[in-house]
C-alpha cells in the first residue's frame, strides 16, 4: 500500500504479510512510515493505494468502529483518560458493550494482575497517580480488555528509562506467551526488536528495506543500512542465540569410500567444496578435505584412506558450545548429523568469514 | 455605634429581601448565560469556520458600555428585570462560549487518537472525553461571567430591576452616603464570596478532570 500526505509519501508501495500469532517488529528512523502503517491497519487512515486484508477479508468492507474494537492499540504517549480511574479506563469498552459491573471488575482484576499491578491498589486510582511505567502497563491492559486477536503497539516502551524499559520488555515477553496474539510492534530500538520480535521489518523512507527473522537480518543483511542497523558487534552478542544448524553448510553430496582419490578430487572441485562427507561400506561417515586429498593423492588409492575421523555435532546444539568442543578436540570442522544421516558441515573458517 | 447604623440602614431599606432578589436575578441570568454560552461554544466547535466571526461579534458586544446597553434595551423590552438579565447574558456569553470552545478543541491529540483507535464514536468522544476534560476551562469562563453578572445586576437595580442596585439608587437620589456605603460594601462582599465559591469549584474540577 501507499499513503501520501500532500507532497510527502509517508508509506511507499509496501507489501507485508503478517503471520497469525507472530510478533512483527516495524523498525526504522523517524518519519520512515511506521506509525502511518499501523494507522492504516486499524483504518484510522485509509491508504491511497493498495488494500489490507485480515484473514482474507478486505478491511474496507468492515465497519471502522467494529474493526477498531477488535484491534488493540497502544501508543508511546499511553493516552489514559485523565478523568477516569484505572478501572474506568480499562473497563471503558466493556461498559459501552453493556457488561455487568461484576464482569467488568473481574476482567479488570485479571488484566491488572497480568500486567503486574496489584488490582486492589490500582483500580480506583487516577492515571496521574501512577508512574510512567505503571501507566504504560495500564495502557496495555486496556488494549487487551476485549481480547482482540490483533494488537498494534506504537513504541509502547519508548518513553521509559532504559532500566524500566528492559523490565517491561521482560514482562512483556512473558505476557506475549500467555496472550498468544498477533502483534505489530513499532520501535526505534534495535535491541528491543531483537529481544521481542519473531520477525523484523526494517523501514526506510516509507519502504520496507528488509523483512526477516533476527537471524536473517544478522546473517544476510540486504544492504549497508541494514548491516549498520543490526550492527556487526551484534553478531557477537547474538552468536549466543545461534545453533549449529544456522551456520552449517549443507552436505551437498556424499562420496562413496571406494571412489578413487582422483575422481573424488574432481567431484569436489566441480562442486566447489573443499570438504566432503565420505561413507564407507559399514555406513560410517568420514570427512575428506581437498588439500589433504591433493597432498596424498599419490600415496593412497581410495578416498577413504585419506579421510579424517569426523567430529560429530547435532543440529540443535548451540553454536558456541559446539565451537568450544571442537576447539578442545582440535577438530577443524564438524559433521552435523540428523537422524543418523549427515545434514551438513560446520566449518569454523567459513563461519568466521560469514560472520565478519 | 457603626454597627447600629449599619443595622438601621439594613432594616430600613430591606436589604435582606433585596439580597434575595439580587441573588435570584443573578442566578437566572447566570444559568441562562451558561446554557447559551455552552451551546454557542459547542456550535462553533461543530462548525469551526464560524469561530472567528462569532467571537468578533461577541467581542464587539463586550466592548459596548454596560449602561448604554441597558438604556438601549429598555425601549425594546421595557423596564424591570428583563433588560438586566439580557444584558448579563450578552456580556457573559463570550467568556463561557470561548472557554467551552477552547476546552473542547484543546483535548490532547493522543487521547483522541487512542479514543478513536478503541472504536469510540465521535459523539461518545465529545460527550465522555472532550466535555469532561473541558469542565475546568468552562468553569473558568463561568467564573469570569459571575463577576460581570454581579456588576450588571447591581447596575440594573438603578434601572428598576430591583436587587441591591435599588438601595444604591435611593442612596444616590437622597444623597445618603451611609446607604451607598452599606449597600455598596455588601455587594462587594457578595461578589467576593461568589467568586471564592466559583474558584473552589473550578479548582476541584481541575483536580478531577485536569490532565496536569
Ligand atoms: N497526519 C499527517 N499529516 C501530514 N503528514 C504526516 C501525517 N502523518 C505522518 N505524516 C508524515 O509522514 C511521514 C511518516 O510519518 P510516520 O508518523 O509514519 O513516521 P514514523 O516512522 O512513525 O516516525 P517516528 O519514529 O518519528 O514516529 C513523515 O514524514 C510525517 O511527517
Ligand atoms: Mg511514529
Amino acid at each position: 500500500m501507499t499513503k501520501r500526505f500532500g507532497e510527502t509519501v509517508a508509506v511507499d508501495r509496501i507489501s507485508l504479510d503478517i503471520i497469525g500469532g507472530e510478533l512483527l517488529i516495524l523498525i526504522g528512523g523517524s518519519g520512515s512510515g511506521k506509525t502511518t502503517t499501523l494507522r492504516m491497519i486499524n483504518r484510522l487512515i485509509e491508504p491511497d493505494e493498495g488494500t489490507i486484508a485480515i484473514n482474507g477479508i478486505d478491511i474496507r468492507t468492515i465497519d471502522g468502529i467494529v474493526l477498531r474494537k477488535n484491534i488493540g492499540y497502544v501508543i508511546q504517549q499511553i493516552g489514559l483518560f485523565p478523568h477516569m480511574t484505572i478501572r474506568e479506563n480499562i473497563g471503558l469498552l466493556p461498559t459501552i458493550e453493556g457488561w455487568s459491573r461484576e464482569e467488568i471488575d473481574s476482567r479488570v482484576t485479571e488484566l491488572l494482575t497480568l500486567v503486574h499491578l496489584p488490582p486492589d491498589q490500582f483500580m480506583d486510582r487516577y492515571p496521574k497517580e501512577l508512574s510512567g511505567g505503571q501507566q504504560q502497563r495500564v495502557g496495555l491492559a486496556r488494549a487487551l480488555v476485549m481480547n482482540p486477536p490483533l494488537l498494534l503497539m506504537d513504541e509502547p516502551f519508548g518513553a521509559l528509562d532504559p532500566l524500566l524499559r528492559r523490565q517491561l520488555q521482560d514482562e512483556f515477553i512473558g505476557i506475549k506467551e500467555d496472550i498468544g496474539k498477533t502483534i505489530v510492534f513499532v520501535t526505534h530500538d534495535i535491541n528491543e526488536a531483537f529481544r521481542l520480535g519473531d520477525r523484523i521489518a526494517i523501514m526506510h523512507e516509507g519502504g520496507i528495506v528488509q523483512l526477516g527473522t533476527p537471524r536473517d537480518l544478522i546473517l544476510n543483511p540486504a544492504d549497508k543500512m541494514v548491516s549498520d542497523l543490526v550492527g556487526s558487534d551484534r553478531l557477537f552478542e547474538h552468536i549466543a542465540s545461534l545453533t549449529v544448524s544456522d551456520m552449517m553448510v549443507p552436505a551437498s553430496s556424499i562420496i562413496s569410500g571406494e571412489m578413487p582419490v582422483q575422481s573424488a578430487i574432481e567431484v569436489m572441485v566441480q562442486s566447489g567444496s573443499t570438504v566432503a562427507v565420505v561413507r564407507d561400506r559399514a555406513a560410517s561417515f568420514f570427512v575428506a578435505q581437498l588439500p589433504t586429498l591433493l597432498q596424498r593423492r599419490d600415496e593412497v588409492k581410495t578416498v577413504l584412506e585419506a579421510t579424517d575421523p569426523p567430529f560429530f555435532l547435532s543440529m540443535d546444539a548451540s553454536l558456541l558450545s559446539a565451537l568450544e568442543e571442537m576447539k578442545a578436540a582440535s577438530a577443524s570442522f564438524g559433521l552435523v548429523m540428523e537422524d543418523g544421516e549427515p545434514a551438513g558441515l560446520l566449518l569454523p573458517d567459513d563461519l568466521i568469514s560469514r560472520l565478519v | 455605634m457603626v454597627l447600629d447604623e449599619i443595622a438601621a440602614v439594613w432594616i430600613n431599606y430591606n436589604l435582606t429581601e433585596r439580597t434575595i432578589e439580587h441573588l435570584w436575578i443573578f442566578s437566572i441570568a447566570l444559568i441562562a448565560a451558561i446554557i447559551v454560552g455552552v451551546l454557542i461554544g459547542l456550535l462553533i466547535y461543530r462548525r469551526r469556520r464560524y469561530a472567528p466571526p462569532v467571537f468578533s461579534s461577541l467581542n464587539a458586544i463586550e466592548t459596548f458600555p454596560d449602561i448604554a446597553l441597558l438604556v438601549l434595551l429598555i425601549p425594546l423590552v421595557g423596564i424591570g428585570t428583563v433588560p438586566t438579565i439580557i444584558a448579563c447574558v450578552l456580556y457573559s456569553i463570550l467568556p463561557i462560549a470561548r472557554n467551552t470552545y477552547t476546552g473542547l478543541i484543546s483535548v490532547s491529540p493522543e487521547l483522541l487518537e487512542v479514543g478513536r483507535a478503541m472504536g469510540l464514536s465521535e459523539r461518545f468522544i465529545l460527550l465522555k472525553v472532550r466535555f469532561p476534560l473541558a469542565f475546568p476551562m468552562i468553569a473558568g469562563g463561568i467564573r469570569i461571567a459571575i463577576v460581570f453578572t454581579m456588576g450588571i445586576v447591581t447596575l440594573g437595580g438603578i434601572f428598576g430591576a430591583g436587587g441591591l442596585g435599588a438601595p444604591l439608587q435611593t442612596g444616590i437620589n437622597l444623597i445618603r452616603p451611609d446607604i451607598i456605603f452599606v449597600a455598596g460594601i455588601w455587594v462587594g462582599i457578595l461578589a467576593v464570596i461568589l467568586d471564592g465559591i466559583a474558584g473552589g469549584i473550578e479548582a476541584s474540577l481541575k483536580r478531577r478532570f485536569g490532565s496536569w
